[in-house]
């Protein structure tokens, strides 16, 4: 079997084996260093109680790596980030551990123009965000392959240019792709759009660990959000290169974010949207042959540190 | 590198770079240390330790430092407002 189509067949399975039912080895940021510790503790200790999820308590996992090790592999990890410090994530990274869901306290509390404020005691305010993210997490599960709507047939493979350095080798997709100076790639089929990233924010990137598409249903300004993805090196915000309601994601990437190194253009697409204005938008994208020198300029100057 | 531009932009008509709000930051220096573009600088023996060095150096529209930030101290000029400049000054310039 090709390599691609294997990793396909085990992207799928290990999609099954994430059909959760909300049940998840938790490892939760409980820090008391700030109030999103509390809150993040609070968290996994909701969902424990709801949903029969068990904990990883992060200051023994330094002392039983094996116990813990064991449980992460029998149930999908639920990472929770108390900051962006992100000691959580950290934890799992170090110990071989891969995330399926990720939460982190202060971006949601933001989002929900909530002050966590500095006292380290979970107060009334704390104690609330924590049953409404245990429940938002709950509820998401359910909407989430219910609301998606069938992902477009885009073309399963396309023709590269690829340009040279050293031993990396870049991959650039010849026609119908538009790219930011961002370096994140959309390809329009009328009003729908899949985006991703280049080969070349992949490979600085290098390892990439864990891809946080938004919900579907979010809108996105170009230039705006459109999700994270963290890497062994560091977490990158993914620059939308159009404006539009996101409508798909790529499922298979929540069990094989290393799709998205083998090929970001094909099975590692990130999300896919419906289009406001492209027309308005590509006035400040680039075709192929607008991209290709700012590739080879980035690479040029690019070092692998 | 005054030769740098964005979407053919000179780089050095686009206000965009990292804002450090010093009555949160704890000086931990994640920011520091992921920026691999020399943004920012940490002067030891000074007050404040950490200012924005080069701003030119920011990849117009990248927030990811702010990413590490755990105190929330890092923000950024408006996306929109920027975008609007960029597509005025490519009209001035002639439509590239």
């Amino acid at each position: 079997m090709k390599d691609t189509a294997r990793d396909s067949v085990q992207a799928t399975e290990n999609l099954k084996h994430s059909g959760t039912n909300g049940v998840y080895a938790i490892l939760p940021c409980n820090g008391l260093d700030k109030a999103a510790g509390a809150v993040s503790r609070e968290v996994a200790l909701q969902l424990a109680e709801r949903t029969g999820s068990e904990i990883l308590c992060p200051v023994f996992y330094r002392v039983a790596e094996a116990r813990y090790n064991r449980l992460a592999g029998e149930r999908p990890l639920l990472v929770i980030d108390g900051c962006a410090t992100r000691c959580a994530s950290k934890l799992a990274a170090e110990n071989g551990l891969k995330a399926s869901k990720k939460l982190t306290v202060t971006e949601e509390a933001k989002q929900r123009g909530i002050e966590l404020g500095d006292a380290l005691r979970l107060d009334e305010a704390g104690c609330s965000l924590a049953k409404a993210l245990a429940t938002a997490l709950l509820d998401a599960e359910a909407v989430e392959t219910a609301e998606q709507k069938a992902a477009t047939a885009f073309p399963e493979h396309f023709e590269y240019e690829t340009y040279q350095k050293d031993k990396f080798l870049f991959r650039l997709p010849k026609s119908g792709f538009f790219f930011n100076e961002n370096d994140v790639w959309v390809l329009a089929d009328g009003n729908r759009a899949r985006v991703g990233l280049t080969d070349y924010l992949q490979q600085t990137l290098s390892d990439i660990l864990f891809a946080t598409p938004p919900a579907v249903g979010t809108v996105v300004e170009q230039f705006g959000e459109l999700g994270t993805i963290e890497s062994a090196k560091a977490v990158m915000e993914v620059v939308s290169p159009v404006t539009g309601k996101v409508v798909a994601v790529n499922q298979a990437l929540a069990a094989s974010p290393e799709l998205i190194n083998q090929n970001p253009y094909e099975q590692g697409w990130l999300v896919e949207l419906e289009l406001a204005d492209f027309e308005k938008d590509r006035e400040l994208l680039l075709d192929f042959a607008g991209y290709l020198p700012v590739l080879k300029r980035k690479v040029d100057q690019f070092q692998v540190r | 590198m005054n030769e740098a531009t964005f979407m053919g932009v000179p780089r050095s008509r686009i206000d965009w770079s990292p804002r450090i709000d010093y009555a949160k930051c704890n000086d931990c220096l994640e920011c520091v240390e992921f920026c691999p573009h020399q943004v920012f600088e940490v002067r030891e023996a000074e007050m404040p330790k950490l200012i924005v060095k080069n701003p030119g150096n920011c990849v117009v529209f990248c927030r990811a430092c702010a990413k590490t930030c755990g105190v929330d101290a890092l923000s950024f000029p408006n996306k929109n407002q920027t975008t609007l400049l960029i597509k005025q000054v490519r009209k001035e310039m002639g439509g590239r």
